[in-house]
């Protein structure tokens, strides 16, 4: 069935170009447009970026080289940096009720189902399906997506629910003790292996503790931008490949999360 | 009422409208986004109910599922339905005028989106209400427009 449905989409591949082609043809217009001097400074602008992020990145070279001897004499496994590739958003799920975008990487270029896809600024989600040219990505904001993240301030475990609403996440299971703040950042916790260890997910904006219930209800905004953003990041990471060679090449993604309901998790894969 | 038809025609109407069912909407009216694929195919199983059938509809339900990423074969049958339907009335929506032919858009395209919706349910996702009926109103309100030009360029071409 999969091959039929990766079969028919590289003939679609067609209409997934047209589709994306406005866009296209209005940024090499305005690219046409654009005058020599807004070039220069916008050149400048990034060259001094460049400068900040490069002296940046050398003190991030000397932590990571210090991390890795930490880890080494503690007798944990070492990180690997993981591999990318950038891709476009070519499309978006015409179903209003599923967060799902297309990418315009395919198998063709080693993107396999269940990795990971960041924007600039945290975790959008994971591959659904992929055909020779194109890939269908499901956002965390679908309501039938699960992260296992932990609260980069202590530690504290938990799963993040997509809602169905582009801008709400919903972290479940958290009991009414738990040491959970507004403003706490959440990361990737990489249990379940499908998700890479230590990426931003969201931002907790709202905690509301009924007495009568045992959990509290949390509410977190996604780090990445789901509805805007245009680049985006497919991880390859190494450790997923090596812990799980079966799993890199299921045909559907399950559970992402150990302690999620199976209920949740069936919408998104069929 | 139409004696000749067009294949190029025909090819690229379904082109622009498989373009159109993924092209970007804008996102507050994302529910009335109209059904251009189910449009094209009842405009071309009224005009030309001897060339093109259920399986051509079949056929183009299955693009629209994979596009959708819908499960595969739900838009398929829908569309076959549509494509039924539209050959048993023909000859009588041939008769009508212009609004009661919108108003047989409605219902069809309303029993095709309640079809997907319906499995959608059972297999456990989409969601309660009647929203879904939206993009069988938005196709009616489209119908005159599409009816108009493809004819126009059907005579030229055909």
């Amino acid at each position: 069935m999969h091959t039929v449905r990766s079969t028919i989409a590289n003939g679609l591949a067609p209409a997934y170009w047209l589709g994306n082609a406005p866009s296209q043809f209005s940024g090499w217009v305005a690219g046409l447009f654009t005058t020599r001097d807004d070039l220069l400074e916008e050149n400048e602008t990034l060259n001094a970026r460049m400068l900040i992020l490069e002296r940046r990145a050398l003190k991030y070279a000397a932590l990571a080289s210090e991390n890795n001897e930490l880890r080494r004499l503690l007798n944990s496994s070492e990180v690997l940096d993981d591999r990318v590739i950038v891709a476009d958003v070519v499309s978006v799920s015409p179903d209003p009720f599923s967060h799902e975008v297309v990418i315009n990487k395919g198998s063709r270029d080693g993107v396999r189902v269940g990795q990971a896809i960041l924007d600039a600024t945290g975790l959008m989600g994971q591959v659904l399906s992929t055909s020779n040219f194109t890939s269908r990505v499901l956002l965390i904001s679908d309501s039938s997506h699960a992260v296992p993240v932990e609260v980069i301030r202590n530690g504290l475990r938990a799963i993040l629910l997509g809602s169905g609403n582009i801008s709400v996440l919903e972290l479940v299971h958290v009991p009414d003790t738990a040491d959970i703040r507004e403003g706490d950042l959440l990361v990737s916790s990489g249990l379940g292996g499908r998700f890479p260890k230590g990426y931003p997910v969201a931002e907790v904006t709202g905690i509301h503790k009924d007495p009568g219930e045992p959990f509290v209800q949390i509410e977190a905004a996604p780090k990445a931008q789901l509805n805007r953003s245009d680049m985006v990041l497919v991880v390859f990471s190494e450790n997923q490949e090596l812990a799980h060679p079966s799993r890199a090449q299921d045909d559907v993604p399950e559970a992402t999360g150990d302690e999620v309901s199976p209920g949740p998790e069936e919408g998104g894969t069929n | 009422m139409l004696s000749v038809i067009s294949y190029p025609v025909f090819a690229i109407s379904i082109l622009i409208g498989l373009v159109l069912s993924i092209s970007l909407f804008p996102v507050g009216w994302f529910e009335f986004r109209p059904e251009w694929l189910g449009l094209l195919v009842f405009y071309w199983t009224f005009r030309a109910p001897a060339q093109f059938g259920i399986l051509w509809a079949w056929g183009l339900g299955l693009l629209l599922d994979v596009l959708e990423s819908a499960p595969l074969g739900v838009n398929g049958l829908a569309m076959a339905l549509i494509a039924f339907l539209v050959l048993t009335v023909h000859q009588r929506l041939r008769m009508f005028p212009i609004i009661q032919q919108c108003l047989m858009v409605f219902l069809l395209l309303g029993i095709n989106q309640m079809l997907v919706h319906f499995i959608k349910q059972v297999l456990g996702s989409g969601d309660s209400g009647f929203s879904y009926l939206w993009p069988a109103l938005s196709s009616a309100l489209l119908w005159p427009i599409i009816c108009v030009v493809l004819d126009g360029l059907n005579r030229k071409l055909g």
